[in-house]
């Protein structure tokens, strides 16, 4: 696994109870469907507040998203 | 069960800030673990460390000394800028946390804050302060000192005995064994001038002072003197403040070069009341108390103030007010930082008419509000005075780049 923390273009799902569901993202291009949300949880290193999405590809890899709340972006954290 | 309080206290606190936010983004160096200072621009003369790692400490470099002195003191030092509003948002995010605990949270610096319990005793005061260590660790990832005793000065000095990572007591009792031993310097609020006196005195240690007469003490240092030498003997009777209205609003800056003129001097002067005459409009009070602080080149530091017959908010009264004092004390030394503050503020809900006003006053007031909507809409340069147009200085100076930015304060 590789830290990257890119910012991307997310589309994602606010549902009506406050949960957060990404759905798909641009990467270089490329269109990736997020597949599978394995665990969602809120880091809040030095107040700065995000939620991390730990997702998995092809069944075996592991990525995180994470959601910056502060400035609202997207950031694809590790691949 | 008395009144438990902890002092909490960032360890190296700008520095395991940025090294934690660095982490968070990714950046894979971790600057705790190699010799790095986080120091301000050299180029604005502003190169002082700000902290230090625990590396960099090895190399026996000081806080507040220049950049330049710990350069040669370790040659491959990483110098890293700061960034305020990450050290106010990690702050707050403290105090919010340790807000879930109890009600009273008490700031004192941007990385220092008390906490009162009434309902623990010392066994369960101890616990759970080395819960909220590891929590803090755990959800912000820094570490942090917390002392804990009965009241603030004993929490305090309990913080600072070992660092970082740690969690100490100092309750009363054990002021003989713990506190005492230390060299003077180390109590609270004696400073390097403080010391040297009582080193006169043959006051080396805190239980010097404590044991020293005290009618000497308060004869040679007055009410300072008698303030530490309660403190050497662990008493203290601050309170727990509330989050107060603002005492004095005030601004200072470090100049990019030397002044040894008038007329430069009060362009500064000008443009750091600015900055404060408008943060003061913005809190919606008056002040009564002007004063102005001086540094020169070698860094000598003198401070005078002085009281108006009646309230102002206006950026020109507070100006002109403040050179007189300037014109009259300033002794022709070239000056490296000026700083101006208002003080005995009151709400500017009414307003005592004064006969002592400039009769221009008035009309200057109805400028200033005019002044201050352009620059809410337009920006903080949108209008600028006369003197400051085709000049190097700038217009606006000083502040901390977030109003929430909690400064040092020397009172418990």
């Amino acid at each position: 696994m590789k830290i990257l923390n890119t910012p991307i273009k997310m589309m994602a799902v606010f549902n009506s109870n406050g949960n957060i569901q990404p759905i798909k993202f641009r990467l270089e291009d490329k269109v990736v469907t997020v597949e599978k949300v394995l665990k969602v949880y809120e880091e809040k290193i030095v107040g700065n507040k995000r939620l991390v999405f730990v997702c998995m590809h092809n069944e075996k890899d592991i990525y995180e998203l994470k959601f910056e709340i502060d400035s609202k972006i997207w950031y694809l954290f590790k691949k | 069960m008395s009144n438990i309080i902890m002092h909490i206290d960032v360890n190296s606190a700008f520095l395991s800030w940025t090294a934690a936010y660095e982490k968070q983004i990714g950046i894979e160096r971790d600057i705790r673990q190699v010799p790095a200072v986080i120091g301000g621009n050299e180029e604005n003369r502003h190169g002082i460390v700000l902290a230090k790692s625990m590396p960099a400490k090895k190399f026996n470099i000081q806080t507040g000394e220049s950049l330049m002195e710990a350069r040669q003191k370790c040659p491959n030092l990483l110098v890293i800028p700061p960034n305020y509003r990450l050290y106010v948002r990690a702050s707050k995010a403290l105090r919010e946390y340790l807000n879930t605990f109890t009600p009273d949270v008490e700031a004192f610096s941007i990385d220092e804050c008390f906490i009162k319990f009434t309902d623990l005793n010392k066994s369960q005061s101890l616990k759970l302060a080395h819960k909220i260590k590891e929590n803090v660790h755990e959800y912000f990832g820094y570490t942090v000192n917390i002392g804990i005793s009965t009241n603030k000065l004993l929490a305090k000095m309990a913080g600072d005995f070992e660092k970082p990572d740690k969690c100490h007591t100092c309750f009363p009792e054990e002021i003989k064994d713990k506190m005492w031993p230390l060299p003077v310097e180390d109590l609270f609020m004696v400073g390097r001038r403080t010391k040297s006196k009582l080193n006169k005195l043959g006051i080396y240690t805190i239980r010097d002072l404590a044991n020293a007469d005290h009618k000497l003490i308060s004869a040679l240092l007055k009410s300072h003197g008698r303030l530490i030498y309660a403190y050497a003997n662990g008493l203290d009777a601050s309170t727990f403040k509330s989050p107060s209205p603002i005492k004095s609003v005030g601004n200072s800056s470090t100049l990019k070069f030397d002044v040894e003129d008038y007329e430069t001097a009060h362009a500064i002067i000008l443009s750091l009341v600015e900055m404060t005459s408008w943060r003061l409009r913005e809190a919606k009070m008056m002040c009564k108390v002007v004063s102005i602080s001086i540094k020169d080149k070698d860094f000598g530091y003198i401070s005078r103030q002085y009281k108006l017959p009646y309230f102002t908010d206006c950026t020109k009264d507070i100006y002109i007010n403040i050179c007189r004092i300037f014109d009259k004390h300033w002794d022709k030394r070239p000056i490296r930082q000026l700083g101006v503050s208002v003080s005995d503020l009151e709400e500017a809900k009414f307003q005592q008419m004064s006969i002592f006003k400039d009769r221009n006053t008035l009309n200057n007031e109805k400028l200033d509000k005019v002044i201050d909507s352009i620059r809410e809409k337009y920006g903080d340069t949108a209008i600028v005075r006369g003197v400051f147009a085709n000049s190097e200085l700038s217009p606006l100076l000083g502040g901390y780049p977030d109003d929430e930015y909690i400064g040092m304060s020397s009172i418990l």
